[in-house]
C-alpha cells in the first residue's frame, strides 16, 4: 500500500491545516415534532485539507506523480493523521483534479483534499 | 505538427504557471459514505495558464501568429509542459522508453542524493563506448537542457548527448549534477537524450532530466513525460495588452486530453 508522500522535512501538511470528523446520520421527523435519530453509516470518516506552499519543483512533481500513480480519486493509499500520528490505511484523494501553482522558482504551491474510505 | 513557441529567453512560460492534472474517475456513493470507484484513463486533462509579461513586439508576434494559424482551439500542436521533466520514467531506467547499449549493465536500488534509493549504477562491460539513450518526439529546433545527477568511485569522464550535441563530463566520487544545453538536429522531427560511458567505466546515476530551457531546474520526477503531442488552446480568444513600447502581456490557456 503506498503512502502519502512527505515534503523534503518530513512533514506531512503545512499550515493552515484542515481536519474534518463526519458521522452520517439520520433524522425521521414526525408531525407532532418529534424525532427519531438513527446512524446511517458504521462510524466517522476523516478528511483532511493540505495546503501547501513554498514547495519546490521536486516535491511538486512528486505530488502530481503520486495523483498519477493512483489515477486521481480511484487509487488508495495509507495516510498518516499528522494531529495524532495515527495512520489511516485506506484513503484517497477526494478529487480527480490538482492544481500545482509555480509562483516562481522554488516557490511552488498546492492543495489536495485527501479524504479516509469506508472499508 | 506544429510546436508552441519559444520565447526568445528559450523558455516556453514565465512565473508564474498554473497546472491541473485531471484523471477521471466514475463514482457511485453510497449513503453510508462508501463508495464503488471506476477509473478511465482515457478521460485525463491536464491543462496549464501562463501567464506572459514584458514580452517584445518580436514574441508577441509570434505568439499571436501561433493562435491564429491554430485558429483558437481548432487545431492541436505539441506542447512541451513547462513544468515537468520531459523524460518519462525518470527513475526506471530498465523501461521500455529507455534503448541501453547491449553491453550496459544496469542495477537500481541505489542511494541517491535526495535521500531516496532511486539511482541507478551503469557499468560499462564493453570494449567501446556505451549509452544509455532515450528519444523525444520533441521540436529538435527548441533549446534544451539535459541534466543528470552522477558520480564515479573512480574518475572518470562521461557524455552526454543532445541531439548531435555532445559535451564531456568528469566525474568523481561525490554527486554531482552535470549538464548539457542546446538543440538538436533542425531537420529532425525527434531529439536523442543520453548518456555515453567509456569502456570499462562503472557510474552511479540518478535523476536524468530534460527540459525546454537553457539550463536546469530542481529535479522533477515523472513516468509519463512532458511532451504533449495534441494539446490544443483551450480559448477561441487571445487577448493581448500593450503595456509599454515593447511591453505586452497575454494569458494563455492550454488544456491536453487523452481522449483527443
Amino acid at each position: 500500500m503506498a503512502s502519502f508522500p512527505t515534503l523534503k522535512t518530513s512533514a506531512v501538511a503545512q499550515y493552515p491545516a484542515t481536519k474534518v470528523v463526519a458521522f452520517q446520520n439520520q433524522v425521521v421527523r414526525f408531525v407532532d415534532g418529534t424525532e427519531q435519530r438513527y446512524r446511517d453509516s458504521a462510524g466517522p470518516l476523516h478528511h483532511w485539507v493540505i495546503r501547501l506552499n513554498e514547495l519546490d519543483e521536486t516535491e511538486m512533481a512528486t505530488l502530481e506523480q503520486f495523483l498519477e500513480s493512483n489515477q486521481g480519486s480511484f487509487g488508495s493509499f495509507s495516510f498518516t493523521d499528522p494531529w495524532d500520528n495515527q495512520t489511516y490505511s485506506n484513503c484517497s484523494f477526494a478529487s480527480d483534479a490538482m492544481d500545482l501553482t509555480s509562483v516562481e522558482e522554488m516557490r511552488g504551491k498546492a492543495s489536495v483534499t485527501v479524504k479516509e474510505n469506508r472499508a | 505538427m506544429s510546436v508552441y513557441p519559444q520565447l526568445v529567453s528559450g523558455v516556453t512560460s514565465q512565473f508564474p504557471i498554473v497546472k491541473q492534472r485531471r484523471p477521471r474517475t466514475v463514482v457511485n456513493a453510497a449513503a453510508d459514505g462508501s463508495s464503488i470507484k471506476l477509473a478511465d484513463p482515457a478521460g485525463e486533462t491536464v491543462g496549464w495558464q501562463l501567464q506572459y509579461a514584458n514580452l517584445s513586439d518580436t514574441e508577441l508576434a509570434a505568439l499571436q501568429q501561433f493562435f491564429t494559424e491554430m485558429e483558437g482551439s481548432l487545431n492541436s500542436f505539441t506542447f512541451l509542459d513547462p513544468a515537468a521533466n520531459l523524460l518519462a520514467w525518470s527513475e526506471d531506467l530498465t523501461n521500455a522508453v529507455w534503448q541501453a547499449a547491449p553491453f550496459l549493465t544496469l542495477s537500481g536500488g541505489v542511494a541517491d542524493p535526495l535521500g531516496g534509493s532511486n539511482a541507478w549504477q551503469l557499468a560499462n562491460s564493453g570494449e567501446g563506448p556505451q549509452a544509455l539513450t532515450q528519444t523525444l518526439n520533441a521540436p529538435a529546433s527548441y533549446t534544451y537542457c539535459f541534466s543528470v545527477y552522477a558520480f564515479s568511485s573512480q574518475p572518470v569522464t562521461i557524455q552526454l548527448q543532445l541531439g548531435r550535441n555532445s559535451a564531456q563530463a568528469a566525474l568523481n566520487s561525490r554527486w554531482g549534477r552535470v549538464q548539457i544545453a542546446g538543440t538538436g538536429d533542425a531537420t529532425a522531427s525527434s531529439v536523442e537524450f543520453g548518456i555515453e560511458l567509456p569502456a570499462g567505466a562503472t557510474v552511479t546515476v540518478f535523476g536524468p532530466q530534460v527540459e525546454a530551457q537553457p539550463s536546469p531546474s530542481a529535479y522533477k520526477t515523472g513516468t509519463t513525460g512532458g511532451v504533449y503531442a495534441n494539446a490544443r488552446f483551450r480559448d477561441d480568444a487571445l487577448t493581448l495588452t500593450s503595456t509599454d513600447v515593447n511591453h505586452h502581456s497575454a494569458t494563455v490557456n492550454i488544456f491536453y486530453a487523452n481522449s483527443l
